[in-house]
């Protein structure tokens, strides 16, 4: 595919479409992955068609299946087509996009899930871990052995952040649930995926969330008749009767504003230096739920309303209740709650973040330890 | 943790993971004992995925599928045996081409079917009455796929058939020497054509089992690298089909193992186990000084006339 999208970029550049009219943006999209993977780059590519049709004086074009070490060889071809704006859309094009951003300086570039930047190049990510935290409290009530499985991607910040904000939520309505976790080393690889849910299955976990582009864990979780949660991409169509909620993402929201602010002028090539955008759900990147619009699966609502527990700040609460409450508190434009706010004490009992505070991005994106209640392996793990 | 729980997930497990490997490892047995390698199995397998998935999704049928991969995957390694039977090209770049060829094509054509769940997987099968003997019936006979057990029957099959017939004689002959065949009259084009093709066919079923049965849906490039371990395992089975079972049963036990045993060793070291086994496997076969029955003129491209 990738022979496609090159032979396809050189034959435009010779025909040297770059005459753009006043105003209008050429933006350019580069995926890591196919745009059929169902997960990281077709959720961009959604995005991206979405705002195509929604603004006259925008025109986009794509490549997928870049490697990584070769991004700026396809940034400068996207640049030599007439894009004015370029987004980079995987962590691993973090050096790629600032080279090429010095390079063409007249060009507004923004890379995604990385921390470098420049006059004329923006950072983004939308983050799940308030949802997975949302997530965790529905998993803790409906855990019937108390064992959670989770199936990760790698060791890396950002899965273990969102599998500490998981744990934290179900032990919040349930102290004795333990999160399973195991690792498949790998970011798109169903049979990888299906066996090592097969495997927390056959170790007794009931109930199932992870990290992997395919929906996979979801249809083995479904075949056993255990519930689980979707991951990236509406995964309720896989099984309507099991999958209780989820993780969504909308890059359409972070795009929308970059590109609607670089329209109006706002963002220029001069002064993107501190542009970072690290939306949840207060700004709507993120959704919670197994398919748009659906929180809860209404499958669930019973159970989750008739588990009652004696909450510290709340009383007596049901989870429903709890998962709505805490969802407005984090969802509302001043956020009153964090899923980390502090003490957080990681499982091998160090205090990790202070009574009353809260993470710092930073602390986030460079996050290593595991809470209590993580089970199983975890390699990175700081030592005491 | 009970014996026995591992015991029926380890072998349970193994024979569900094992079944794609074991019809592609059959499959690239006959090719090569022909003297036909072909890479593209990891190509011809996810065609065989994503014909299977669009025609069970579209008529209902994921028996249809299954036998639709099986013809799209022959049609794909009649490609590769047109280039290299009739063409002599390199049979190593062409089976490269053809899993790349086949990577894209069926990512192209998969467009808009992903997300999608299969309305009607191939239905597992539980034996009645063996699914019932202790520790055997729930390791052996239950929730287990047609495939499984046609894929064993199989091997059985085309090993009595490599081994104890004139057409095995033949087949493995055009493998071995190729000229002296064809001065004893073998249609030396004819059997590699039919033998790759072949191959193709069965790399189809096994991308179809995964894609309505072990996993039912579709996903660009969900092979996710499965074509590779079936050339390794070939090799690994010494290009006889009664082994291919032990090869890639062992290998599904190895796999699934890389994952219960992620509470006592290092998940990075489990993970890489199956592979350096495969190595392993390998250095022991080149060190054995014999080259354990590969076939002689295997990946040479066989031209009349020349010694």
């Amino acid at each position: 595919m990738r022979r496609i999208g090159i032979i396809t970029l050189a034959a435009l550049a010779f025909l040297g479409l770059s005459a753009l009219a006043e105003g209008n943006i050429k933006a350019g999209f580069i995926y890591v992955g196919p745009i059929g993977d169902y997960g990281w780059s077709f959720a961009h590519n959604e995005a991206r068609e979405m705002l195509d049709q929604e603004f006259d004086w925008l025109e986009t074009v794509y490549v997928e299946s870049v490697p990584e070490g070769e991004v700026e060889t396809f940034l400068d071809q996207l640049v030599a087509q007439g894009c004015n704006v370029v987004f980079a859309t995987s962590f691993g094009f973090m050096d790629g996009t600032l080279a090429a951003a010095l390079r063409h300086p007249d060009v507004i570039f923004a890379h995604c899930a990385g921390f470098k930047r420049a006059p004329n190049m923006a950072s983004y990510m939308a983050d799940f871990y308030q949802v997975y935290y949302l997530n965790g409290l529905m998993a803790g009530a409906l855990t019937k052995t108390g064992k959670i499985g989770y199936v990760g991607a790698f060791p890396i910040p950002e899965v273990k952040r969102h599998i500490n904000a998981f744990t934290i939520g179900a032990r919040e309505v349930n102290p004795n649930a333990e999160v399973h976790v195991k690792w498949i080393y790998e970011w798109f690889n169903p049979a990888a995926a299906k066996e090592a849910a097969e495997a927390l299955i056959a170790e007794g976990c009931d109930v199932f969330a992870f990290t992997e582009d395919s929906p996979t864990v979801v249809q083995v979780a479904a075949e056993h008749g255990l519930p689980s949660f979707g991951h990236y991409s509406p995964m309720y169509d896989f099984a309507p009767d099991y999958v209780v909620s989820g993780q969504l993402v909308h890059w359409e929201a972070i795009y929308r504003d970059f590109l609607k602010k670089i329209h109006d002028g706002v963002y220029t090539t001069q002064n993107l230096q501190h542009v970072d955008y690290w939306w949840l759900l207060s700004q709507g990147a993120v959704e919670v739920g197994a398919k748009p619009g659906m929180m809860i699966n209404p499958v669930f609502e019973d159970a989750l309303k008739a588990y009652v527990v004696d909450h510290p700040v709340f009383g007596k609460i049901s989870v429903y209740d709890l998962v709505k409450t805490r969802y407005n508190q984090m969802a509302d434009p001043g956020v009153t709650f964090d899923p980390f706010q502090g003490p957080v004490y990681d499982r091998k009992g160090n205090l990790v973040i202070p009574e009353g505070m809260w993470p710092s991005v930073d602390t986030l994106i460079t996050l290593e330890w595991a809470v209590e209640g993580v089970a199983g392996p975890w390699p990175g793990e700081p030592e005491e | 943790m009970d014996w026995q729980s591992w015991l029926i997930g380890i072998v349970g497990r193994a024979l569900a993971f094992g079944t794609p490997l074991l019809w592609g490892t059959l499959g690239e047995i006959y090719a090569e004992r022909a003297g036909v390698v072909n890479l593209g199995v990891e190509g011809m397998m996810v065609l065989g995925a994503f014909s299977a998935f669009a025609v069970a999704q579209s008529t209902g049928h994921p028996g249809l599928g299954i036998l639709v991969a099986a013809v799209v995957g022959g049609i794909a390694a009649l490609i590769h045996a047109f280039l290299t039977v009739t063409l002599r090209a390199n049979q190593y770049v062409s089976g490269l081409a053809l899993t790349m060829f086949g990577l894209g094509l069926a990512g192209l054509l998969g467009r808009g079917w992903e997300g999608i769940p299969l309305r009607q997987p191939l239905p597992s099968v539980t034996v009645p009455g063996l699914s019932k003997i202790p520790l055997l019936g729930p390791m052996l006979f239950e929730d287990q796929s047609i495939l499984t057990y046609t894929g064993l029957i199989l091997a059985v099959v085309l090993w009595l058939l490599l081994y104890r017939t004139r057409w095995g004689i033949v087949v493995r002959s055009v493998g071995e020497s190729p000229a002296t065949a064809d001065a004893l009259g073998v249609n030396v084009f004819l059997i590699r054509y039919l033998c790759v093709i072949f191959g193709g066919v069965f790399a189809g079923v096994a991308g179809g089992f995964l894609s309505v049965e072990y996993r039912p849906a579709w996903t660009e490039g969900m092979t996710a690298g499965m074509g590779w371990i079936v050339i390794a395992l070939t090799i690994f089975a010494a290009w006889d089909p009664l082994q291919a079972i032990w090869g890639a049963l062992f290998f599904g036990a190895l796999y699934h193992l890389s994952y219960r045993l992620q509470a006592w060793l290092p998940p990075e070291l489990l993970k890489l186990m199956p592979y350096a086994f495969a190595i392993l496997v390998l250095a022991i076969a080149g060190l054995s000084g014999r080259k354990r029955g590969a076939p002689g003129a295997l990946g040479v491209p066989y031209t009349r006339g020349e010694k």
